[in-house]
């Protein structure tokens, strides 16, 4: 009797924590993201690097927030070597991936341009990380008819996707941020060049009329010179 | 019975987590004398915590081999204003933690503090990174631990912290679209008010070279 309850005791507390850690794990570690901005010195190339698994997905999204032509050359090469997206001067663009295992290589090219620097954002969003792990499996470790259970397992449910939510909606406002940011850094030297060059327009106008001026006076004056 | 079984599946799941997390980190290749900077733009009172792991390329081995000792990156963090709120070496191994207290893009640079050319050895040292922002940055197992919560509790924190983050930056957003639209505004008036002035100012001159050459021809008789 005491061993049969034992027994029941040792397997229930086994069973709550494979439970709480498929759960868990459900909850927390779906989607790795990540996202990076960093200047991208003129004439260079900056390469990164992923570990992926096999079968997880790999999703990348870059912008050019500032510099010159607002462009990067773009490309993600497998493990193997092989290229499977290249970019040429585009301004922003996103590609998904369905990976092996060994390290992804994506790279931003700006030596094709050797005097401005450009601002580049990236964002990566790895998907299925954990490989075999199914996180619906734990529902047939659940054994428990109880109404209490039952309930437990919507309130997670509902947790797990409103957190999936949120974090599409923070996603979609790095994504936001990044667009403003772009088009925020385009105004500001919309502005600096406006100011520069009205400048340059009221010193140079100055400058022909006062030149205009002394060569019309000097032309006569020579001449006055020479009748005498 | 449960809950202890379930507090140290979490905290064994957690721990899991973090490492894990790191595991698949990014990583690039840095110079000796290099320095690679990152900018984060973030809404203030926002966390960051930074981790990195460097690794140096072995030629006998031909494969990239955990750094020695003596090797360390410095982690210098600018705020938006270009002031330098954070500047500590750590070894080959780090972690670096700031919060933000003004709004705005903040830089991250690190580079190696190698002074011995010879070490890199003509190869690049490999730093894995990874750096979490606010809400992500929370260590969730000390909360459970420090305020004694459940599971559920800890979850349904957790989605309070991540939509505190994203209302935190939507404010941060409008008050950036602000300042982009007075920018904007007054790039406008500027075209406009420039165009104006410019006019009457080729007029003015134009009137004042004829009046001028003028008086100056009556004065040489010549008119």
């Amino acid at each position: 009797m005491a061993t049969v309850r034992l027994l029941t005791y040792v397997v229930s507390v086994l069973l709550v924590v494979v439970f709480e850690r498929f759960s868990a794990l459900a909850a927390f570690s779906q989607s790795l993201d990540s996202d990076f901005t960093f200047t991208l010195p003129a004439g260079r190339k900056e390469c990164f690097y992923q570990t992926m698994k096999k079968d997880a997905s790999l999703e990348i999204e870059y912008q050019v927030l500032d510099g010159a032509g607002l462009d990067v050359d773009f490309y993600i090469s497998s493990p193997a070597g092989q290229i499977l997206y290249s970019d040429h001067h585009k301004s922003d663009g996103m590609h998904t991936v369905e990976t092996e295992d060994g390290d992804y290589m994506f790279c931003f090219d700006n030596t094709f341009s050797s005097v401005s620097e450009k601002l580049v954002f990236f964002e990566l969003i790895l998907d299925n990380m954990d490989g075999d792990d199914e996180p619906e499996d734990w529902k047939e470790y659940v054994h428990g008819t109880d109404v209490l259970d039952m309930k437990l397992e919507d309130i997670m449910d509902t947790i797990n996707s409103v957190k999936s939510r949120l974090g599409k909606s923070s996603q979609i406002q790095t994504m936001l941020r990044a667009f403003e940011a772009r088009d925020r850094n385009l105004q500001e030297s919309n502005y600096d060049r406006v100011n520069f060059w009205s400048l340059v327009n009221l010193a140079v106008m100055m400058l022909v009329s006062g030149v205009q001026v002394y060569l019309v006076r000097s032309l006569f004056e020579d001449k006055r010179k020479i009748c005498t | 019975m449960a809950p202890v079984g379930s507090c140290s599946a979490l905290l064994l799941f957690f721990i899991l987590n973090i490492f894990y997390g790191f595991i698949t980190a990014l990583y690039f290749h840095i110079g000796e004398t290099e320095k690679k900077c990152f900018i984060e733009e973030i809404p203030d009172e926002t966390m960051i915590i930074g981790n990195y792991r460097t690794q140096l390329y072995d030629k006998h081995k031909e494969e990239y081999l955990p750094a020695t000792q003596g090797l360390g990156m410095f982690v210098e963090v600018k705020d938006p204003d270009e002031k330098v709120i954070m500047s500590r070496q750590y070894g080959s191994e780090g972690r670096f933690t700031f919060t933000s207290h003004t709004p705005g893009e903040h830089q991250i640079c690190l580079h190696s503090n190698s002074s011995k050319f010879s070490l890199f050895a003509g190869g690049m040292l490999r730093v894995h990174l990874d750096i979490q922002v606010g809400e992500h940055a929370n260590n969730y197992a000390e909360i459970a631990a420090k305020d004694k919560l459940s599971e559920l509790q800890l979850r349904v924190r957790q989605l309070v912290e991540q939509v505190d983050q994203i209302q935190k930056e939507q404010n941060y957003q409008r008050f950036r679209e602000e300042r982009f639209r007075q920018t904007s505004e007054s790039t406008n008036q500027r075209v406009l008010w420039w165009s104006i002035v410019q006019t009457l100012i080729l007029v003015a001159i134009g009137i004042w070279q004829m009046r001028h050459l003028k008086s100056f021809f009556e004065a040489k008789k010549l008119v």
